[in-house]
């Protein structure tokens, strides 16, 4: 990233414009003004003041206190009213030292006065400031616009970032070998610190996981991608079965814990691996550090599988556990992030385990597309529209009918 | 941001001065209690009990400060709330710290072990 290079500061040879309905007068303060080496632009009243400074980006204006048509003081209003993107700095010149004038003067947005037949020297002193206000000015804008731009930048930057990590999840709405798949993810900052995925292993095996790197945000959603891109079908394949082919997740959870707890800095991340088989609905599962998934039966009837497990990349030598579930034809699957669990309303209660659990039994009325929005909707609902502290992913999946899908045998 | 008081047992009782343990003060969390073992605390108490919340940040920050006492003395932890406790469960933490239900069964117990 290059940096910008600032605008050249304005130097004195910069256009004020003299507003004075006396000719005699103003032909002497534009020849002082050109003799200290301004550019000096006449304006016989106010409003022709007003025109020239939209016309001409004058920073200075030096304006008589009474003119016809529009004063000082009301050209001064008229001024500050336009907004212009450069400040304009306005001298006033009065006839003698009134102070109820020159209160009202200044509440009009007038920056400084001198007095009629002032000298050379003080007239320059007072252009002098001004040259000093309009540089400082000047520099502020260009830092801003230095700051605008680069933000612009880092947000492009996030923004083609997520797209990227996007374009890793799988989009599941859909049928895979038998199983209703559908999920949501809700990232809390542009990139997001989880990551899941969804895929057959072989005719009869489904692979499952879900990700939730500690933390949130760029430094998360680096190592979310690196395992997006490390968790493919091969990798289950090769890591998530014993020797004599039997799911074991266990190990495929060990060996992502030797590879991740290298790493001297605090990260690490939960996650939850599964492999269902088809046929049989036999589940084995690994729960490392992430919520329970919770099975919900064609009555409704949900229960949180599997008591806990340590997170992944925290402790060297954690060891894992094999958990086994049956899930029936009909029923259902529900994997979702801490997020949701963790959610906190307004009056900082958290939504709960109970709460996504209550969603969950709701899936045979419901339907298991509609399971992770209908998590997303309560969630939006309980924070009153606040969007998530924390990456949210829903993922959930129905075990179907067999009549159902041509895949079975 | 850490309320710490030191007792001439040599016990230090080390509060998290904010309700949310998080990854906005996770990190100054850590390098504060960071500081007070490497100034020698080795009987460390990290009370949490006016801490409604910790999230993942917050865990790897209270890690991260055990991993430093290792074994060079005793971290425990006191006056988790259902929540915390919950969250303990479920990344098996409850197996990683001593957890007692507040300071004073912490601090009597460890002395007892002295």
């Amino acid at each position: 990233m290059t940096a910008l290079p600032l605008l050249q500061t304005p130097s004195p040879g910069l256009k004020i414009i003299v507003a004075e309905d006396s000719d005699l007068q103003r032909l002497y303060l534009c020849s002082l003004i050109t003799g200290l080496g301004f550019q000096a632009i006449e304006a016989k009243d106010g409003a022709t003041a007003l025109d020239l400074l939209a016309r001409t980006g004058a920073e200075i204006v030096i304006s008589d206190l009474d003119m016809p048509h529009l004063d000082g003081v009301a050209l001064t209003r008229k001024i500050r009213a336009l907004e212009l993107d450069q400040y304009v700095h306005v001298i006033m010149v009065t006839g003698a030292d009134d102070v109820a004038m020159r209160d009202k003067a200044l509440r009009a947005g007038v920056d400084d006065f001198i007095s009629k037949g002032s000298s050379t020297a003080l007239l320059k002193a007072r252009l002098q400031t001004a040259v000093r206000l309009i540089n400082h000015a000047g520099e502020l804008a260009d830092r801003t616009r230095i700051i605008k731009a680069t933000n612009d930048r880092i947000q492009q930057d996030l923004r083609a970032a997520a797209a990227a990590q996007r374009a890793l999840l799988p989009d599941l709405h859909d049928d895979i070998m038998g199983f209703r798949v559908a999920s949501a993810f809700v990232p809390s900052a542009i990139v997001s610190g989880d990551m899941f995925g969804c895929f057959a292993l072989n005719d009869r095996k489904l692979g499952l996981y879900a990700v939730d790197v500690s933390g949130h945000g760029v430094h998360a959603s680096l190592l979310s991608v690196a395992i997006g891109y490390l968790i493919t079908p091969d990798y289950f394949r090769t890591h998530a079965f014993d020797a004599q082919g039997e799911p074991d997740l266990a190990r495929m959870v060990t060996a992502l814990n030797d590879r991740f707890s290298a790493s001297e800095n605090d990260a690490y991340f939960t996650m939850i691996c599964c492999v269902i088989d088809r046929v049989t609905g036999r589940l084995d599962f690994c729960q490392a550090g992430y919520p329970a998934a919770v099975y919900v039966d064609q009555a409704g009837c949900a229960v949180p599988l599997g008591d806990g497990g340590f997170p992944v990349g925290m402790f060297r030598s954690a060891t894992y556990e094999n958990n086994v579930h049956q899930i029936k034809t009909g029923a259902a699957l529900v994997i979702c992030s801490d997020a949701a669990a963790e959610a906190e309303n307004p009056a900082q209660e958290i939504f709960g385990t109970a709460r996504v659990r209550d969603i969950a039994r709701t899936f045979p009325e419901r339907g298991v597309d509609d399971i992770p929005h209908a998590i997303v909707r309560a969630l939006n609902v309980w924070r009153n529209g606040e969007p998530l502290e924390d990456d949210l992913t829903v993922v959930a999946l129905e075990r179907k009918n067999t009549h159902d899908t041509h895949h079975n045998i | 941001m850490i309320h710490t008081t030191t007792f001439d047992n040599g016990f230090t009782i080390i509060r998290p001065g904010a309700a949310r343990l998080t990854a906005a003060n996770a990190k100054t969390f850590k390098d504060e209690v960071t500081d007070i073992i490497n100034g020698g605390a080795n009987r460390v108490v990290i009370d949490f009990k006016n801490v409604s919340f910790l999230d993942s940040s917050g865990l790897g920050a209270l890690v991260g400060v055990l991993k430093k006492v290792g074994h060079r003395g005793e971290l425990v932890v006191s006056g988790l709330n259902s929540d915390v406790q919950q969250m303990f469960r479920i990344c098996r933490m409850d197996r990683v710290f001593t957890v007692y239900k507040d300071v004073e069964t912490a601090t009597q117990s460890m002395a007892e072990f002295q």
